[in-house]
């Protein structure tokens, strides 16, 4: 008898579920042996934050807030990779959404719950808008959806720099590069979180709950299992690429209102803040299951808790970035290797 | 005339960071990887320019360091892609992060701050006496005629005159076939992705040395992308890619030119034209011209990793 190893087509839930595991540990490894060899004590700094986030309620509060638009750039992402698409636009949608909602709530006025409504409704419709032409141009040319939605993030960069610091510009405070502050707000939750988590949390559930039991999650679960089975069974499977990648784009959308009316309050440059991207992550980590993203953009946000607090010495939230490459380095080897199993097979004859 | 001129001149400039970054990732490609890194490798090559340059005051260094750095990150993307044949898009995406997060944070001490020495021009000569393309073209640094005369030459000849070539093509379009009559797929992919990443590695250095020319972050603001975009709108060709990088060189040059003369346009308006530009180009020739399909086909086993084993 002899052992060998052998690929099967699909990976193992528990292997992937262990290869996440060392892979986060892995890059934290390889980031403390950065830390260290350029002078810093990596084990102090690691337990100086646990004790800064996790020895308050307060210190819980900030990473629920930074968890609120990681859940939903995360669904953002996973949703389109169950139909085996990739939307790396989060960032945009997300920034767009934030200026739809500024641009309702700086220029409309109305009761607060009509216009915090509103605002949602608008930062939806743009963040579907914002990935429109990726999405057409991915299902009726077969364009690469991964370099359009992801060059619109720039667009969309420069197209909020411009209005926060120029039409827009808040006037009356002098310096701020930011618009106005937006009057209406979050309800609060809790001493500094807001209803903004709730409302990803359900947005993940139904989300999860329309892929798992309706007809629709069936169909796009098909399409992105194998597009040619999908037609042939009469999935409509350009129909079901459109309304996804557009609800993908609408959930980035909310996010970003969310962020501005829960968090900002004022629309800035700098309001997408890497989420999208680092959103890419949290679906890449909960292998696009809609539940499992709770809880890796739990982790996520813990992680980008970590830069901010540890920015005093040095991080931010770029080195976060670079972590977080890591860690989506070593679970794409991880998610390969757990493609195999050791079996054993009866010496050759003869 | 003159305006022609400087348009040009900036184009050509402009063109060759794209240009160079481009040329990586038509290696790549044309081997069946695609490396979705670019972004990430351009930003630490970027870095490194700057930094050696700061410390020795030799651009040629700082050049030749970005390369050894992109040709050390392609390696660890090549382990991960060919040889552990993990998934490339996600590993691309993981470089591009790396790359970006890395180089904003170690880069924080040379923001802001220019190049210590940057490329001088090397005017050709004759050449550079020509009038309107002259100067624009035949009066740049060195890295210029590098970048747009001998490496895509030296490309073509390589990938479409020689065995080699064949043999690299045949990898990218059907390991399986290439592997049976005894073409080493693994090795030549590995080296042709490290080189690819080499090269965007030194676009980076030819960013920060030769354009802008200084380090901060976000320097390479989606170059990388827009290089990876070039290789398909240039059907996986290095001679086309070069001539779509001068093109975005135009439209970039354009955006400085309106600047500079106060079109009636919001800079920030001019700036968004190279990336809407690339999204255009990527999706109008699919677009309009099916009969160009064949041209834009990409080599058929892109993005998919060679298992000998699984059939």
């Amino acid at each position: 008898m002899g052992w060998r190893l052998q690929r099967t087509p699909s990976a193992h839930r528990a292997a992937a579920l262990t290869g996440r595991i060392l892979a986060i540990l892995a890059a934290l490894a390889c980031a403390g042996i950065v830390l260290a060899m350029t002078g810093r004590a990596p084990i102090a700094m690691g337990a100086d934050f646990w004790d800064t986030a996790t020895g308050s309620t307060a210190g819980l509060e900030d990473v629920g807030l930074l968890v609120t638009p990681l859940i939903l750039t995360g669904i953002a992402v996973a949703l389109t990779t169950r139909i085996g698409l990739w939307n790396i636009g989060g960032e945009g949608q997300f920034g767009i959404g934030a200026l739809a909602a500024a641009a309702v709530g700086l220029h409309l006025d109305g009761p607060e719950p009509v216009m915090l409504l509103a605002m949602a409704a608008a930062a939806a419709v743009a963040g579907a808008l914002w990935i429109l032409v990726p999405t057409i141009a991915r299902a009726y040319a077969g364009v690469n959806e991964l370099i359009t939605t992801l060059l619109l993030n720039f667009v969309a960069a420069l197209l909020i720099a411009w209005v926060a610091t120029g039409p827009w510009r808040d006037r009356t405070g002098g310096a701020l590069a930011a618009t106005l502050r937006v009057p209406y707000e979050m309800p609060p939750l809790g001493e500094a979180g807001h209803w903004g988590l709730p409302i990803a949390v359900a947005v993940a559930v139904v989300a999860a709950a329309a892929l798992t039991f309706t007809r629709f999650g069936y169909e796009t679960r098909v399409a992105g299992a194998n597009p040619g089975a999908a037609v042939y069974a009469g999935i409509p499977v350009r129909a079901r690429i459109v309304a996804v990648m557009l609800l993908s784009g609408a959930v980035a959308g909310m996010a970003g209102m969310i962020e501005l009316a829960g968090t900002a309050h004022r629309l800035q440059g700098g309001i997408s803040n890497n989420y999208g991207y680092l959103g890419i992550m949290v679906a890449v980590l909960a292998r696009g299951s809609c539940l499992a993203v709770l809880a890796t953009a739990a982790l996520m946000a813990t992680l980008l808790n970590a830069g901010i607090i540890l920015s005093a010495q040095g991080l931010n939230t770029s080195a976060v970035l670079a972590v977080t490459g890591l860690i989506l380095f070593f679970t794409a080897i991880g998610d390969e290797l757990a493609h195999y199993k050791l079996v054993r097979r009866p010496a050759p004859t003869g | 005339m003159e305006i022609v001129t400087g348009i040009l001149a900036t184009a050509v400039l402009a063109g060759g960071v794209l240009a160079l970054a481009a040329l990586g990732e038509v290696l790549a490609e044309r081997v069946g990887v695609v490396n979705l890194g670019v972004e990430g490798l351009m930003a630490l090559g970027a870095l490194t320019g700057i930094a050696t340059v700061s410390a020795t005051a030799s651009p040629t260094l700082g050049f030749v360091a970005a390369l050894g750095v992109g040709f050390l990150f392609g390696c660890l993307f090549a382990l991960a892609t060919v040889l552990l044949r993990a998934d490339q898009v996600l590993c691309g995406l993981a470089l591009t992060l790396l790359g970006t997060g890395l180089a904003a944070t170690a880069g924080r001490p040379y923001a802001g701050s220019p190049a210590k020495a940057t490329f001088e021009p090397v005017p050709i000569p004759y050449l550079s006496e020509l009038p309107v393309v002259g100067s624009a073209l035949f009066s740049q640094n060195w890295l210029v005629y590098l970048i747009y005369f001998i490496l895509p030459i030296a490309i073509h000849w390589l990938m479409f005159k020689t065995r080699h070539g064949l043999n690299m093509r045949a990898v990218g379009e059907n390991p399986a076939a290439a592997d049976a009559s005894g073409i080493p797929v693994t090795a030549i992919r590995f080296w042709y992705v490290a080189l690819g990443a080499s090269l965007a590695g030194g676009a980076g250095a030819y960013l920060t040395l030769a354009f802008v020319p200084s380090w901060s972050e976000g320097v390479v603001a989606g170059r990388g992308w827009i290089a990876v975009a070039l290789v398909i709108f240039a059907g996986y060709r290095p001679l086309t890619a070069v001539a779509a990088a001068l093109v975005f060189g135009v439209i970039t040059a354009l955006g400085f030119v309106g600047q500079a003369r106060g079109w009636p346009v919001a800079p920030a308006i001019l700036s968004m034209l190279p990336y809407l530009g690339t999204i255009a180009f990527i999706i109008l020739p699919v677009v309009a011209w099916r009969r160009l399909k064949p041209f834009f086909a990409e080599p058929a086993a892109l993005a998919r990793p060679y298992h000998r084993d699984v059939r």
